[in-house]
């Protein structure tokens, strides 16, 4: 313990000392001279960690905004490396050096913190959580009690992207049905264009691309519900049909596809050598960064004919959230701050600056293409299924469908197998139904 | 023998010199081992430590998935890492030593140039080598095909039959350094009189190396084998940087630390703390056990031989 304390206190002070070191510039205020300007009362720091390095310039200035409006309160922001981060909390919450606020993880990765009696239940202090969608406030409860533990700070959403350039080459238009899929696969295909750039050396990579060419094959959140009543499990025919589809699209993926990191993926899909590229909401500012030029579409896969669904979805999850130390020194300035972080005003400055969906009630989205991806997962939502309900134990689902894909792909198991490989290793914590 | 009198301090000021060396080594060393050992002995809620269950966390290890076929697998990859690195590493380390050794000015600049990939982050060096390798971009396919080799090149890193070696192979580009450093030391350390009346005996090159320096080397070898062997137990960065945390393609590369790394922060278990920690626990029982083995084997062959 005490060398992961010190450890821990190593990295925040460095941290601590480094922002420091930057703060001071012409344009940006440095932290706490805000403070005691037009307050009357006493001024309080309070303390937000973060695991978004990049970010930190963008967070001061969000956090200006807080600070203006209320004088007596400043904001010391605080970003970790991402890798380090859930260690550096976990410790920080248990000890005495914690954040008054945090950015935690969702969903299975929220758990420890939650056990640990490390965060507190937020629907009675920040009574803006009502208005919130329950699927994103699934992303922060307590898998033992139902309540909610964090201010739901992103979500993603999980589509095919498009370069609309390729498809004008061609002659093609975005799919209406499977038919019309398959065939510009084939047209691509016989161009010499790769169809989709997909890597699967990276597991993670794997089940976003199962969810984003098939959840509305298997039946979205229809399945996720039948799972939870434990009306069925991972073998049902209609999952090992999803995964069988997969299968069969490989041959619109690059040669070795196992061999191919999700990173040669991304560069082929932005060097324009491949028409389509299934991911997440997150690839966006990547793609119109590495390549300006990129003209981009997206589009929901049409279910292939006898799917279990009959309109296209989009597989979406919360991705973090901000959560309320048990410890904080400060309860009544945190509760402020963390009620801010739940108003339309933050959620629309996190779509503005930093590019992510807030899904804040209210937010509107400037570039096309991002409020595009928003209105189709409106529309039809559908869970990321494993990562949703499938990482609260170990081994993880995302790991187990990463290990099961890659075995399809290289031919060492069928649809069935691989669908066999998650149902068990999940059985390993996680009986249907309950 | 009658330590006491040969001592070159009397045993207070000797122990009061000692202090400060063995608080560090209790508070940074023995501390954290003894707070693994506890944390492995309980079961955790999240951060908080629940019930005391003795060894159930280690029996929960042997016996139930997926930890029943991970430890394996993830042993048996750390062991093959370890039998590569001595093939590969440690041989080429020695031979390449051997070769610079009556090399006056080279031996310098070659030892500096075999050490450089020493001062680059292993996880670089991982990184690196995934670009070299990918099939699509990488050079190294690329290479082979323009000399015609098309049958060899293939998806290295992509093919479960060829991960591991990747990562035998990388790891022994970083570290070839060490061996060849060592064995370079510990030869200028031998008395050349002893290979010259060899020589003067008739011994052939090869004999005087097989039959002369080899036996003469086996200490040194001894401590280079047990060493290799605990940075293969501990090996991480290059198996994350080139498989990720699952060990990909499905699991071919996964390992102990690896295994470690996803039950300790990747999994949602409740009880990750205690699990992880009981891995914690039993790689080190291994590292130490096997290590001890080892050195008691090595000197048992060194006496032999002397």
């Amino acid at each position: 313990m005490s060398r992961r304390k010190t450890l821990a206190t190593a990295s925040a002070v460095l941290v601590a000392l480094t922002l420091g070191a930057c703060a001071p510039s012409a344009d940006s205020p440095e932290p706490g001279a805000a403070a005691g300007e037009g307050c009357d009362g006493d001024a309080v720091a309070l303390d937000v960690w973060s695991w978004r390095t990049e970010d930190v310039k963008t967070y001061e200035q969000i956090f200006d905004v807080f600070e203006q409006a209320n004088p007596c309160i400043t904001v010391n922001f605080q970003a970790h490396l991402n890798t380090e981060y859930d260690q550096i909390l976990r410790t920080g919450l248990t000890g005495s050096d914690g954040p008054d606020i945090a950015q935690v993880r969702s969903y299975g990765l929220l758990q420890p913190l939650v056990e640990g009696g490390n965060l507190q239940a937020l629907e009675d202090v920040v009574p803006a959580l009502a208005d919130f969608d329950d699927a994103t406030l699934d992303g922060s409860r307590g898998r033992e009690d139902g309540a909610v533990y964090g201010v739901p700070l992103a979500s993603q959403t999980i589509q095919v992207y498009y370069n609309t350039a390729i498809f004008e080459e061609h002659g093609l238009e975005e799919p209406e049905t499977w038919d019309d899929f398959i065939a510009l696969n084939d047209t691509l295909l016989e161009h010499d264009v790769t169809p989709l750039a997909v890597g699967a050396r990276n597991g993670w990579f794997v089940p976003t691309v199962h969810d984003a060419l098939t959840a509305a094959q298997y039946g979205g959140a229809d399945f996720q519900q039948a799972l939870r009543d434990g009306a069925t499990d991972f073998t049902d025919p209609a999952y090992v049909d999803s995964i069988q589809t997969l299968k069969d699209l490989q041959q619109y993926m690059p040669d070795d596809v196992t061999g191919v990191p999700y990173t040669d993926a991304q560069v082929l899909f932005t060097s324009e050598q491949a028409a389509m590229f299934a991911g997440g909401s997150y690839e966006l500012a990547f793609f119109q960064d590495a390549n300006p030029d990129l003209d981009l579409g997206v589009f929901q896969v049409p279910p292939p004919p006898g799917s279990a669904l009959d309109h296209p979805v989009s597989a979406g999850y919360a991705d973090g959230s901000w959560g309320l130390s048990a410890t904080t020194e400060h309860p009544e300035e945190a509760e402020t701050l963390l009620n801010w972080l739940a108003t339309p005003e933050f959620g629309q400055l996190v779509a503005d600056e930093l590019k992510q969906f807030s899904p804040i009630p209210g937010v509107e989205f400037s570039d096309p293409l991002q409020q595009e991806m928003w209105d189709l997962y409106q529309e039809n939502p559908a869970p990321y299924l494993l990562l949703v309900d499938y990482r609260y134990g170990d081994p993880v689902g995302t790991d187990l469908m990463g290990e099961a894909g890659q075995k399809l792909f290289l031919g060492d198991t069928d649809a069935a197998g691989a669908a066999a490989v998650i149902q068990d290793g999940l059985s390993a914590w996680w009986t249907p139904g309950e | 023998m009658n330590r006491r009198r040969t001592a070159a301090l009397p045993t207070p000021v000797a122990l009061l010199f000692l202090l400060p060396a063995a608080a560090l080594f209790a508070v940074f060393v023995l501390y954290p081992m003894a707070t693994a050992l506890t944390y492995s002995l309980f079961s955790w809620r999240g951060t908080a430590q629940d019930a005391f269950v003795g060894p159930a966390n280690f029996v929960a290890l042997f016996t139930t998935e997926p930890y029943a076929t991970q430890l394996p697998r993830a042993f048996g990859h750390n062991a093959l890492l370890f039998a590569g690195a001595m093939v590969v590493q440690n041989s080429v380390g020695l031979l390449l030593a051997y070769a610079l050794h009556h090399r006056g000015r080279l031996r310098r600049l070659f030892q500096v140039l075999y050490t450089m990939p020493y001062l680059v982050s292993p996880l670089v060096v991982g990184y690196l080598w995934s670009l070299l390798l990918s099939p699509l971009f990488g050079p190294v396919n690329a290479a082979l095909r323009a000399v015609g080799l098309d049958a060899v090149a293939r998806p290295w890193l992509g093919d479960p039959d060829t991960a591991l070696w990747v990562v035998v192979l990388v790891t022994a580009w970083q570290w070839v350094g060490f061996p060849l450093l060592v064995y370079g030391a510990a030869l200028g350390a031998l008395d050349p009189a002893i290979e010259e009346a060899a020589m003067l005996d008739g011994a052939s090159s090869r004999q005087r190396f097989w039959h002369v320096t080899l036996p003469l080397l086996m200490p040194v070898i001894g401590t280079v084998s047990v060493l290799t062997f605990i940075f293969s137990m501990e090996a991480f960065p290059i198996p994350y940087a080139l498989g990720g945390s699952s060990g990909s393609p499905a699991g071919a590369t996964d390992v102990m630390s690896l295994l470690f790394y996803r039950t300790a922060f990747h999994s949602g278990a409740s009880n990750a703390i205690g699990i992880s920690s009981a891995v914690a626990i039993v790689l080190f029982v291994v590292i130490v056990g096997i290590s001890v083995l080892f050195t008691q084997w090595f000197r048992r062959v060194e006496r032999r031989l002397t």
